[in-house]
């Protein structure tokens, strides 16, 4: 016979089942991850598709869209078709910020792909809580240091090396070659610039002289002033332009019309260094001639690379009539690894998945950079350093001494590094297997 | 406490009871766009205050945003007051530089005045290019923080943006409402229609006139403040010259002699970039056409309003639903 207390329990036990039972009913069945069909993946992108900025960077996401048709229409991915959702942001944070919001709440994307601006990324970054809402935020268009912060921006991965990295290579490079030279250095006053000039005080160069200029102030008006005023006066030996590519443009241009020329010419940073771009941009060769860039990928006129040769039929292909350059490069590298980072998360895709994918597998990823994707469970940090090259006559960047060299460094005060490492093969047609 | 205030507070309570149901019932994005719409609501009043009333026109609105805009991102970001001082603040300081701005405006008229606003407009925002402290091109970051923990967590962000923009709206309208049913928003009407009368009365109308131009430049701010909110950073391009026009043909179409339409006016606007979205969907040069396409609609909806509706649809539809009662 029941006793009283095993009655009770029973009658209590009963009742929980019940209840736990009602509301499991009324839970729906698990719902699908946002973005997610059987057939499509959802991805959005905010770049400057109208503006100034738009001339240069309005490429990646036709790149990064040529590459995901490439992958369609040779199955997707498990097969998933891509649909990459493009914003214009204008390069306008205010924008960036509403865009941003639009690809979240209303076309409801699995992730955001190749973000381009730091101020404007930085902002919508903010904004919208990419982060705290476990939206993948991949291969962000920008070498801002503080994007691969995981603590920060848990959902954020960097592609490019850091700003902080380029000018403590740069600054190796300075150190020497150019040992009591004087340099000058023309940047961008905001978050791009002040990580860069993080970079160079950490390295400890200091310049003659510094030019800041606010985003959007590179008219070539400023950029005579700069010349006549500034460098020409202080007899400066070596100017780097570490800025995009219309300061670039604007200061090799008029330079050239005004025929100054530091003693040891010019030194480009790699945001504002694409030739091809530059020689749009009224720039004479003559002026790119013996100039000194740096690239973490391969050159887009190198004819030996495989990489190269595959985009530049592929990118032919989806977006004929279109200059092929180191802008498409670096959107279709980031197409391929968003296409390697979605197998490796598997059939079941997830957000998490694909977070936790890029953490563990991404050695396993192919990609057309010189160094290795440096992603772990505890970094965001994709490439982390620069081969160093000449300008030829023809405007390609060729590297110095005939020998690549890969210099390698971190965002805080780790060292400058000379690394020899083997880059991963082109997989088969340019279409990754991996899982 | 009189009658008709009881009623009026009545009648806000429960506007508030109905935003906050409708809040906890739409998704995110309508959520987003309903903060979006308080933000305009009080933008449209501070016009219909300045215009309807006391009869002086602004072109120049979207300045005094700004000026909001900063203040409250400049207080949180270099003095680390709470947000919500920042939005006062923000009122406070833009109400002085208004102040300022409507001794100027008060001997100016017509064309004049809208010319003076207009190149505030297009001149004050890019003013931030020129200060460091402003944050440039880049802006100054706005971060009002989390929602507080009690709320839950499925409470977000867009939540809280759409409950501090609506909760600002309600209390910034109970306020006018009276203030403009006082012995002062008869005033104002008074400037607007005959100056020169409420001068033989014994008021002074260049004073009043100043007020009111402080009045809604402070509301113009406090909308500022609550529009960098929602975007978490105050920059030039967040307050262009398109701003400006967009609230005078929200106010337009609201009515502009008349608080009741506001809320018509600012759906109106923050509906017309999704209208522009699916037009250019349709016609597929998504880009081209969804970049130009909700400023063509600003100016066409302005033009038209001027020609059928001198008063605003928001006029018409009210007179219509005051016959449609009398012929009961």
């Amino acid at each position: 016979m029941m006793g009283n207390t095993t009655r009770k329990r029973a009658i209590l036990a009963s009742a929980l089942l019940a209840i736990t039972g009602l509301f499991a009913s009324a839970l729906p069945a698990q719902a699908a991850e946002v973005g997610v069909t059987a057939k499509e993946i959802k991805l959005g992108i905010t770049s400057p598709l109208t503006g100034r900025a738009a001339a240069v960077y309005g490429k990646v996401p036709g790149a990064m869209n040529a590459y995901f048709q490439h992958v369609n229409d040779n199955g997707g991915v498990f097969g998933r078709s891509i649909k990459l959702i493009s914003k214009d942001d204008a390069y306008l944070p205010s924008a960036a910020v509403a865009q941003t919001n639009q690809l979240i709440l209303k076309d409801k994307v699995f992730a955001i792909v190749g973000a381009l601006g730091t101020a404007n990324h930085l902002a919508a970054l903010r904004s919208t809580n990419l982060s705290g809402r476990g939206i993948p935020d991949l291969f962000v268009n920008t070498g801002f240091s503080g994007f691969a912060d995981p603590k920060k921006y848990k959902t954020t991965f960097a592609v490019l090396p850091s700003y902080r990295m380029e000018a403590k290579i740069m600054a190796k490079y300075i150190k020497d070659n150019l040992a009591g030279k004087k340099i000058a250095l023309i940047v961008q006053d905001d978050d791009f610039g002040i990580d860069a000039a993080a970079g160079f005080a950490q390295a400890g160069l200091t310049f003659e002289r510094t030019i800041k200029f606010p985003a959007g102030g590179d008219t070539p008006a400023a950029a005579q002033g700069w010349i006549t005023n500034t460098l020409r006066p202080a007899n400066i030996d070596l100017a780097i332009i570490f800025a995009t590519t219309s300061t670039t443009a604007a200061v090799l241009a008029t330079s050239a019309a005004l025929s100054y020329r530091p003693a040891n010419g010019w030194m480009l940073g790699s945001v504002g260094g694409d030739s091809n771009t530059l020689i749009a941009g009224r720039v004479p060769l003559a002026i790119l001639n013996g100039a000194i860039g740096f690239n973490f990928a391969p050159d887009p006129q190198d004819p030996t690379d495989e990489y190269v040769a595959e985009f530049k039929k592929i990118y032919a292909k989806y977006v004929p009539g279109s200059t092929f350059d180191l802008t498409v490069i670096q959107g279709m590298n980031s197409a391929m690894l968003t296409v390697q980072a979605l197998r490796a998360a598997g059939q079941n895709l997830t957000r998490k998945g694909l977070i936790n994918a890029i953490k563990t597998k991404s050695s396993t990823f192919a990609h057309a950079g010189f160094t290795p994707l440096n992603y772990s469970r505890n970094s965001h940090v994709g490439y982390n350093g620069y081969w160093i090259g000449k300008y030829s006559a023809t405007g390609a960047l060729l590297p110095i001494d005939g020998k690549r060299t890969i210099y390698t460094t971190d965002s805080g005060s780790g060292a400058v590094k000379i690394i020899t490492s083997a880059r991963p093969k082109l997989p088969k047609d340019g279409l990754p297997t991996n899982k | 406490m009189p009658k008709k205030l009881k009623v009026r507070l009545s009648l806000f309570i429960l506007l508030g009871w109905v935003l906050l149901l409708l809040g906890d019932r739409v998704d995110e994005l309508r959520v987003y766009q309903g903060a979006s719409i308080a933000v305009y609501a009080i933008a449209i009043g501070s016009i219909v205050l300045l215009t309807g009333y006391s009869g002086q026109i602004s072109l120049g609105h979207g300045a005094l945003m700004a000026v909001g805009g900063y203040v409250a991102a400049l207080a949180s970001y270099e003095f680390g007051v709470p947000f919500w001082a920042g939005f006062i603040l923000a009122a406070v300081f833009s109400g002085l530089f208004g102040g300022l701005l409507g001794i100027a405006a008060a001997r100016l008229s017509g064309p004049y005045l809208a010319g003076t606003t207009l190149a505030l407009a297009v001149g004050l925002p890019s003013l931030a290019n020129q200060f460091p402290i402003l944050g440039g091109e880049q802006g100054l970051y706005f971060d009002i923080g989390m929602p507080p923990a009690v709320l839950g967590e499925s409470f977000t962000q867009y939540k809280w943006f759409y409950w501090i923009a609506s909760l600002a709206a309600l209390i910034v309208f109970f306020l006018l409402s009276n203030l403009l049913s006082s012995r002062y928003g008869r005033t104002w009407r008074g400037i607007g229609s005959n100056e020169t009368a409420i001068a033989l009365s014994g008021s002074n109308p260049q004073r009043l006139k100043i007020v009111a131009f402080t009045l809604s430049s402070a509301l113009a701010g406090l909308s500022g403040a609550l529009l960098v909110m929602t975007i978490s950073t105050a920059s030039p391009s967040a307050f262009p010259l398109a701003l400006s026009l967009s609230v005078v043909t929200g106010a337009v179409i609201a009515g502009v002699s008349s608080l009741k339409g506001v809320i018509l006016g600012s759906v109106i606007l923050v509906a017309i970039p999704e209208v522009a979205d699916a037009i250019s969907h349709q016609v597929g040069d998504t880009l081209r056409i969804s970049s130009t396409l909700p400023g063509l609609i600003i100016s066409v909806l302005l033009v038209l309003a001027v020609l059928f509706t001198p008063n605003g649809p928001g006029e018409n539809l009210r007179h219509l639903l005051h016959k449609g009662k009398s012929h009961k």
